[in-house]
This record gives C-alpha cells, sequence and structure tokens, in this order.
C-alpha cells in the first residue's frame, strides 16, 4: 500500500528533473558566505544527499553575541535515518533549520545532491522546502483552522497556482486520503486539530510533511511532546517510512532511546560534531 | 490556492475582524443613505426649478423692457435654429399685492409675471402646478365655477358669490339698523361714522366704486359691476402668497388660506413711462382665479401671474401709434440634449452686451448658487464619511496587527511548507479585502433598505422620539427625496474596499517579513 504512495518509480523520474531545476535555480543568484573556511569533510560529498561543511552559526541576543555551530561537517548519504542528538542549547535544532534552508549560516556550505543551496535566493528556497524537503516538528504545528485533510494538503496548495490546483483537486485530495490511510487516520480527515490526540497530530504531520512525496524527512523532536507509546508508534512510522520508501530522514532527539533507532547518531556538543556513530 | 482558503477561513473564523468592520459598514449605509437624499433633493430642486424657468431667459434689464418682441424672436429663432422648440415673451416687474382679511389689510412683495396664455406652457412645466385640474390642462384667467384642491373647497364663483351675497345681506342690516337709529335720534348719523362701519371704499379710481358705498341705505341696482357676477382680470397667486402653514395640534402640517380663488386683490407697480419721464406706480384690481404651487418657496411665496396684454397696457408698454407692445423677458425651451451653455454663447453672438442691455441666461446659471451651494454640502459630507471609514481602516490596522502576532507560528509553519513571502502578504491582502468586501456590501444592502424605507424610519424615529425628524414645513416636501445613483454606489464600495485593503498593508508586510525559525519558536 505504501508503494502506491512514494513509488522508487517516482523517485527515478523525478530526481533527473529535480537536479536540472536545482542546477537552473542555483544560476539564479549566487550569493557567497561571508567566511569561507575549507574544512576536512569526513565523507564524499558527491555521493551524498546532503552535507554540510565548516557550518558556523551565532545568534545575537542585545550585544552579546552567542555562537551556537563552530565548524559543523557532516553528510547524509541517500536513505540514511540519522538522529542528531545532544544537550539543550548544542545547537541540534539550529543546524537542522539550516538544513532546511530554513535559516542561513554566517559561514559554510550545504550541498544538496551536490548542489549548493545555502546561498540559492529564498524563492528557489521555498521550492526546496516545498517540493524536496518534508519537515516534523516537535509541536506538530497544524494549522487551527483547516482540517486534516486540508492541512495535508496544503504543501500541493502552496506548490501550486489556484487553476492548476483546482484542475488536478481530486488527485490531490486522493493522494492525500491515501497518505492519511497510511498513518491511520483515514477516518478523521474532516477532523479540525484541537479534535485529534498529539500522536494524530503528529501522524498528520507526517503526511503533510510527504504530499509532495520529498526526498528527504527533516524532524525536529517528533517525539518531544508525545507519551512513550504514541512517541513509539511515531517512531515505528519514520522507521518504515526509511526502510519501505528508502526515505532520508534526519532527525533531532534529546531522546538516546528515541535515537537509538536510527540508523546512526551524529551528537553535537557545544556547536560541534563530537562523535558519529 | 492556500491563500484564499486561509483568508476564507480566518474571515469565518475570528469575529473581531468582523467586529472591526462594523464602522465600514455604518459608513457604507451612511454615505449611500446621504447620497441618495441629497441626490433626491438637488434633483427634485432641479426638477423644479427647471420646470419653472425654462432652459434659457433672455432678459432686458431696463424698466421698458425689450421693444418689438416679435422682432426679437425671430431673431433668436434664426440664431438658434432647429435648437429651438418653444419661446415665449413675459413681462416681469416688482409689486406689491394687497389683499384684506376680516378687515385687516395684508401686503405682500411680489414678482408679477405678466404671461402669454397660450405660449408659456411651451416654455416650462408651469401649468402643472395649478391646483385647478381644468387650468392643468389648458390654461385660463377666468374665474372657475368650483372644483379646486381639496384644500380649497370654498372656492371659486360659487364661493364668491356667497360672499357677495352675505356682504350685501350684512350691509342691508346695517342699514335698516342705521335707518330705525335715524328715526329714533330724528337725525342723520354722521357720515365718517357710518363710513367705518362699511367696507372700505376702493382707494383707487380705476376701480368701479362699491355701489353701496355711496346709497345710504337704499336698494340700488348695480350699474357699471357686479361682483356677484363679474371679475376683475384674472392673477395667479403663489400658494404662499395666499396661505399661512403651520402645524395643527394634532401634528398635521396644515396650509391656512388667506385669499382664495375668487377673491379680489390690489397690485400695485411701476409704469413703463416714455423717456424723460419718471416712473410712476400703478395700481389694478384683480380677481384670484388660481393658485400656483411649486414646492419651491422662493417661487410660491414670490410668483402672481396674470395675462401679459392687460399688464402691458396697464404699463404703458404698447405704442399707442403702431401698437407694438414691449416685454421684459423672452423664455426659450430648446430641443432636449441641447447644450445650454452653447446656446447661450450663441444668443450672446447675436445680441452682444456693448450693444444691447439685455441679460441672457441658462436656468442653471440663474440658480448657480444654489446649485453650487446642494453641490458643496454633499461634496463636504463626503469627504467627512469618507474620513470615518478611513478612522474605520486604522480599526481593521490594530485588529490585523493582532491577528498576525496571533497567527505569527502558522506563517512560521506556511512559510517552512514554502509559502513565499509574497504569498503569506496576498493571505492577509486578501483577508483585508474580503473583510472590506463583506463590510461594505453589507453597509450597501442597509443603506439601500434604509433608503427604500426612509420615511416609514423617520415616521419612527418620530414616534420614538416625539421629535420632527424631517419637518415639511421647512422644506415644502412631504416627503424626503431619494434617488440612488448606481454609479455613487460602486464608487462607494470601491472606496470603503479599498481602506479595508490599504489598512491591511502593513500588517500583511509585517507577516511577510516574519522569519520562519523565529516564527516557529513563538509562544
Amino acid at each position: 500500500m505504501t508503494h502506491s504512495v512514494l513509488t522508487p518509480d517516482t523517485h527515478a523520474s523525478r530526481s533527473a528533473s529535480r537536479r536540472h531545476l536545482l542546477q537552473s535555480l542555483q544560476s539564479v543568484d549566487t550569493i557567497e558566505s561571508p567566511q569561507q573556511q575549507p574544512t576536512a569533510v569526513q565523507h564524499d560529498p558527491n555521493a551524498a544527499l546532503i552535507s554540510a561543511t565548516g557550518m558556523y552559526k551565532s545568534y545575537r541576543k542585545g550585544r552579546l553575541i552567542i555562537p551556537v555551530l563552530k565548524g559543523v561537517d557532516f553528510a547524509i548519504q541517500p536513505g540514511e535515518f540519522v538522529a542528531i542528538v545532544g544537550q539543550s542549547g548544542s545547537g541540534k535544532s539550529t543546524l537542522l533549520h539550516l538544513l532546511g534552508t530554513l535559516d542561513e549560516p554566517d559561514a559554510g556550505e550545504i550541498h544538496f545532491e551536490g548542489n549548493r543551496i545555502d546561498n540559492l535566493p529564498s524563492k528557489a528556497k521555498d521550492v526546496l522546502r516545498n517540493k524536496y524537503f518534508g519537515m516534523i516538528f516537535q509541536f506538530y504545528h497544524l494549522l487551527p483552522e483547516l482540517s486534516t485533510l486540508e492541512n495535508v494538503l496544503m504543501p500541493s496548495m502552496i506548490g501550486q497556482g489556484v487553476l492548476r490546483y483546482w484542475w488536478n483537486r481530486r488527485d490531490h485530495a486522493q493522494r492525500a486520503t491515501e497518505l492519511l490511510d497510511m498513518v491511520g487516520l483515514g477516518h478523521r480527515l474532516t477532523h479540525k486539530p484541537k479534535e485529534l490526540s498529539g500522536g494524530e497530530m503528529q501522524r498528520a504531520a507526517i503526511a503533510r510533511a510527504l504530499i509532495s512525496g520529498p526526498q528527504m524527512l527533516l524532524a525536529d523532536e517528533p517525539t518531544g511532546n508525545l507519551d512513550r507509546q504514541s512517541g513509539t508508534e511515531v517512531m515505528r512510522m519514520l522507521r518504515s517510512l526509511n526502510r519501505e520508501q528508502n526515505l532520508t530522514i534526519i532527525m533531532v532527539t534529546h531522546d538516546s532511546t528515541i535515537a537509538g533507532m536510527a540508523d546512526r547518531t551524529v551528537r553535537l556538543v557545544e556547536g560541534l560534531v563530537e562523535r558519529v556513530g | 490556492m492556500f491563500k484564499l482558503i486561509l483568508s476564507w477561513r480566518y474571515l469565518r473564523t475570528r469575529y473581531i475582524a468582523l467586529a472591526s468592520i462594523i464602522s465600514v459598514t455604518l459608513g457604507v449605509a451612511t454615505l449611500i443613505v446621504v447620497n441618495s437624499v441629497m441626490a433626491g433633493f438637488s434633483q427634485e430642486m432641479h426638477r423644479r426649478l427647471h420646470g419653472i424657468l425654462s432652459d434659457l431667459i433672455f432678459e432686458s434689464v431696463s424698466l421698458g423692457g425689450l421693444p418689438d418682441a416679435q422682432w426679437h424672436k425671430d431673431e433668436i429663432g434664426k440664431a438658434l435654429g432647429d435648437d429651438l422648440v418653444g419661446i415665449t415673451a413675459t413681462v416681469q416687474v416688482p409689486a406689491m399685492l394687497s389683499f384684506q382679511v376680516r378687515g385687516q389689510w395684508i401686503t405682500r412683495q411680489v414678482n408679477l409675471i405678466g404671461i402669454d396664455q397660450e405660449t408659456y406652457a411651451d416654455v416650462g412645466d408651469f401649468a402643472q402646478y395649478l391646483l385647478h385640474p381644468e387650468n392643468r390642462r389648458a390654461l385660463s384667467f377666468l374665474l372657475r365655477e368650483n372644483g379646486y384642491d381639496e384644500r380649497l373647497p370654498e372656492s371659486g364663483w360659487e364661493q364668491r358669490r356667497l360672499r357677495i351675497e352675505y356682504q350685501r345681506a350684512f350691509q342691508d342690516q346695517l342699514r335698516q339698523v342705521e335707518t330705525s337709529r335715524q328715526a329714533a335720534l330724528g337725525g342723520p348719523l354722521p357720515s365718517e361714522e357710518l363710513a367705518a362701519m362699511l367696507p372700505p371704499s376702493d382707494p383707487y379710481g380705476s376701480i368701479p366704486a362699491d355701489p353701496y358705498s355711496t346709497t345710504h341705505g337704499q336698494h340700488q341696482k348695480v350699474e357699471q359691476f357686479d361682483e356677484a357676477k363679474e371679475q376683475f382680470t384674472g392673477v395667479i397667486l403663489g400658494l404662499m402668497i395666499a396661505s399661512v402653514r403651520h402645524r395643527d395640534p394634532d401634528g398635521e402640517v396644515r396650509d391656512y388660506f388667506l385669499c382664495r380663488p375668487g377673491d379680489d386683490v390690489n397690485l400695485t407697480f411701476p409704469t413703463s413711462p416714455p423717456s424723460g419721464h419718471a416712473p410712476s406706480a400703478q395700481s389694478a384690481r384683480f380677481t384670484v382665479v388660481d393658485l400656483y404651487e411649486s414646492k419651491m418657496s422662493e417661487y410660491d411665496s414670490t410668483f402672481a401671474f396674470v395675462p401679459i396684454e392687460e399688464l402691458q397696457r396697464l404699463r404703458g408698454m404698447i405704442d399707442p401709434e403702431t401698437g407694438v407692445t414691449s416685454v421684459t423677458s423672452l423664455l426659450i425651451r430648446l430641443r432636449p440634449g441641447t447644450n445650454l451653455a452653447e446656446a447661450r454663447d450663441r444668443l450672446m453672438d447675436r445680441f452682444p452686451a456693448d450693444q444691447y442691455a439685455y441679460r441672457i441666461q441658462t436656468w442653471r446659471d440663474m440658480q448657480g448658487p444654489l446649485l453650487a451651494a446642494v453641490q458643496m454640502e454633499t461634496t463636504i459630507l463626503n469627504i467627512l464619511l469618507f474620513l470615518i471609514i478611513a478612522v474605520a481602516g486604522f480599526g481593521i490596522l490594530a485588529t490585523f496587527f493582532m491577528i498576525v502576532v496571533e497567527k505569527t507560528r502558522d506563517v512560521g509553519v506556511l512559510k517552512a511548507l514554502g509559502a513565499p513571502s509574497s504569498g503569506v502578504m496576498s493571505i492577509f491582502l486578501s483577508y483585508g479585502f474580503s473583510l472590506g468586501t463583506v463590510g461594505s456590501g453589507v453597509g450597501m444592502v442597509l443603506g439601500l433598505l434604509f433608503v427604500h424605507y426612509i420615511n416609514e424610519i423617520a415616521a419612527g424615529l418620530e414616534w420614538l422620539t416625539g421629535r420632527e425628524v424631517f419637518d415639511p414645513t421647512v422644506y415644502y416636501f412631504q416627503e424626503i427625496p431619494t434617488e440612488i445613483e448606481p454609479l455613487m454606489v460602486v464608487f462607494v464600495l470601491i472606496g470603503a474596499t479599498a481602506i479595508a485593503v490599504l489598512a491591511s498593508v502593513l500588517p500583511a508586510l509585517r507577516a511577510a517579513r516574519l522569519h520562519p525559525v523565529e516564527a516557529l519558536r513563538y509562544e
């Protein structure tokens, strides 16, 4: 059943067109980082789905500049399930936001499928987030005014114009319904988020993250706000997506048990990668 | 698509925003009501003014008027060509009207107009403002038997005969009393005393003397003029000259008539003397044959119409040798659609001001200050009311800022899902547009309903507050006139919606500029 949602064929056919799109986006407007620090990369960046090299990021709090990432290097291969762990304030969420192009690094580069993405123009980043990345948050972040089905459809609505979306609305609705069936919410299509439990909301958020057929899922503490049973359910679902559909997943967590379910772990300590497990 | 669905959902779920557009609704409704009432007043006034004034007024500034009216008519006909539809000559002079009510003399300053009863109706709607239905069909300066307006049941020949009969019976009685007193005292009363008891004799030599004033109690057949059977030259008086409008204790507005069709009045006006002589006052007695009610107080309280030939004769405007008559004005009606100002200019070219002492005006020129005042009032009211809607715009601005703050995390989510900043901005702009559309749409419905039932609403308010909302004694309209101009409604709707959209620009910009990470972390 899950193959009907995200088939390998779909991946193969999309991959070529996406690469072309990314290259064209790259040529729009290249912004150089303020500091370019060559750092030793622990992997072959060309083979990685996404890689970060020499990532620096700091936040300003009044007159105080707080460094968060102090030169992070790591790479994720296609189909990997990676957990980024670390204590509060170690910079793991910041790293996830940078990988998801929600924020820009002060220095360093991020490459996706071999193309640099951290310096893309904002419109190109919007397209990346909409079509290539799926995102899951600790607090689910479903839109309260919309039903479960509409929440899942939101990335499709954002990614297409009114007419195109309207023309294909039945296909979109069918796909969203299939995804909700997959996460076990086929009976909750018209319910508003406030009528769902935490676990159900997170499962709906997973369905939303999958609607565009992304190549990579970025999950920020996906179980952080759930009880153990719901957390386990969500993790089981992510694990199965990774194994059955070869979906690359990068998950931030502070729970070592949850992190243990990933293929490998990247531990951040005070803004640096301490250990890659 | 997401912009439409989200702005629609925000519209349905954020009632505080709906509350903020109540002021837009009220502003739109008020604008529509005020503009409709002002347009109603204005149109009614235009209709009446134009109905009375004809299209072009060609008048001489001299007391003697234009010599040889026919030559002038021919020249005007040549200048205007096919655009000329009707032309009539009038003689207009200031005059004093006097009449008696229960022994008291009442005088009124009037604008006496001599009209040609054959052609006067061609240039304006004069006839339709007369009270007798027969006169509305065919104007006549002869007194009708009866059948005047329902406010004037005691009018016409019927009433005139009754009045004369009563006066004569009263005078008979007086004489009998006098005769018996004379017999008892053995001598006649002083003639001054008797004179004081009788109705005053005509002070003007031109009017036949009252045959009873000199008979001293003896019945004598009237030889020259019988008031019960004959009338003086007819005069049509403006309704407000002949009446007083007042309010009954029960609140009904009524006209109390001081003189009615069938009563006689005196008119005193200046003559048109030959050159070298000063004008003198000429008086004549006229019989009121009808009343004129245009509902424009300016006209109803000053106009008195008499036959032009009689006025020309009395004023000496007929050349005794050639029989050529003079007139003071020519009223011209033009083909509908003719450019009035252009036609006026053609006549001004034909009769240049340095050669002819004539004043050529369109009806709009004559009523320019009045029409301009109404226009000015409408403009100022519109500006004020749009300022009210602009104030409502600030309410929308504040509410939208609140909503943007409330929706900060959702904005972060939308950006994380790939929504561009322009898309986020569009959500709030289209939300503002929807609010403006709903607010102005409801306002339009309210406004149109208010206009439709304005008189009922005025009556309801009067009943509720016990105060007069629309006083017919002030406005001379029985009902509040209204006129809905579709273009005005469209402009108001567009203006109000634009203000709502403009008010949402700043909050929308703020939402668009939110940093996704900060927005997602917002608590």
